[in-house]
């Protein structure tokens, strides 16, 4: 397995500032992490299911979000990556179908849930962004991550199994945008 | 990509409303002409995971985008067709949309002596009118998506 990491969190932005969010496919449909809580992405190069990985000594549980969203039912797809966030004391693995990359998009793109969706979902997303003549829902950090601040397990790894490269590809690239 | 039922249409008066009587999984349903915001070809859904009964997905029309209310399936039927509409309507929480069947729209002005209540509690109306022995309600389009009605 590999892992691409962020060297460093992004200052916080200004109102006018582009956001930036980390575009995935899970369950076929498009799904938006907040750059800002972005540590990585790890890949599993022999198509293996994605374990919980240990970064730099520390345990990123596994989130199932296709469960969470109702999305297991939709089919079985490769869940070979895994994007990994942090939010505080919470950390976590979301597996994701696909990485698209990360998009810039200003605040007045972030557009909000219609009010029509009246139930928990107000809490489960951020809002929404056009993308490629569909959606992307772009999930709250804290929602994907709060059942996981009494998972965090801390682990030195003697001998790590996975290699912790520096941000490179599309996601090196599309990081110096944000 | 509307029919009128042979009548002109006259504006809407105290006396009287103008529908627009369309059809969902073979059922005929009608709505105020006033709660209308277009009609247009049905593109495919974006479904977003949620609780909220009936309001599971969006539509995109350009950079436009919508709730949708699944009317086919607060009715318990399935819509017909292969080239479904989307019905737009003036929510008072924002515009929604409704995917319908492909059989055109037809433009209707009922004299409110006709109007009567609604008995079924499937959709929410603010009454219905008999059309030969089917009762058409007339959806209150407010409380779509509103919890129970």
């Amino acid at each position: 397995m590999s892992v691409s990491m962020k060297r460093e969190k992004r200052a916080t932005s200004a109102s006018t500032s582009p956001l930036c969010f980390l575009v995935t496919t899970i369950g076929g449909r498009y799904f938006g992490f907040e750059a800002e809580y972005l540590l990585g992405v790890q890949t599993s190069e022999n198509g293996e299911s994605l374990q919980d990985p240990v970064v730099q000594g520390i345990t990123y549980r596994v989130v199932d979000l296709a469960v969470r969203l109702n999305l297991a039912t939709e089919g079985r797809w490769d869940r070979t990556q895994g994007v990994l966030l942090e939010d505080g004391r919470r950390r976590g693995c979301v597996s994701v179908q696909k990485v698209h990359g990360l998009l810039d998009v200003h605040l007045s793109q972030l557009l909000p849930l219609p009010a029509q969706f009246r139930g928990p979902e107000r809490v489960w997303y951020r809002g929404m962004i056009l993308f490629d003549h569909s959606v992307v829902l772009v999930l709250n950090t804290a929602w994907v991550l709060e059942e996981q601040l009494e998972g965090v397990v801390s682990k030195i790894e003697s001998q790590g199994t996975e290699s912790i490269v520096a941000l490179q590809g599309t996601m090196q690239s599309k990081d110096q945008a944000c | 990509m509307l029919r009128t039922n042979g009548h002109a249409q006259h504006h809407e008066t105290s006396r009287s409303w103008n529908l627009l009587v369309f059809s969902v999984g073979g059922r005929r349903l009608a709505v105020r002409t006033l709660e209308v915001g277009g009609i247009s070809q049905w593109h495919e859904s974006i479904p977003v995971s949620g609780r909220t009964p009936f309001v599971s997905g969006v539509v995109r029309l350009n950079q436009i985008v919508l709730p949708v209310f699944d009317l086919a399936a607060a009715l318990q039927r399935t819509v017909q067709g292969t080239s479904l509409l989307c019905l737009r309507m003036k929510h008072s929480l924002g515009d929604l949309a409704v995917c319908i069947d492909e059989e055109i729209p037809v433009l209707q002005t009922l004299d409110r002596s006709m109007i009567q209540p609604y008995r079924d509690r499937d959709v929410p109306a603010e009454g219905s009118y008999a059309h030969g022995q089917e009762e058409v309600p007339i959806l209150s389009v407010s409380r779509l998506g509103m919890g129970v009605w």
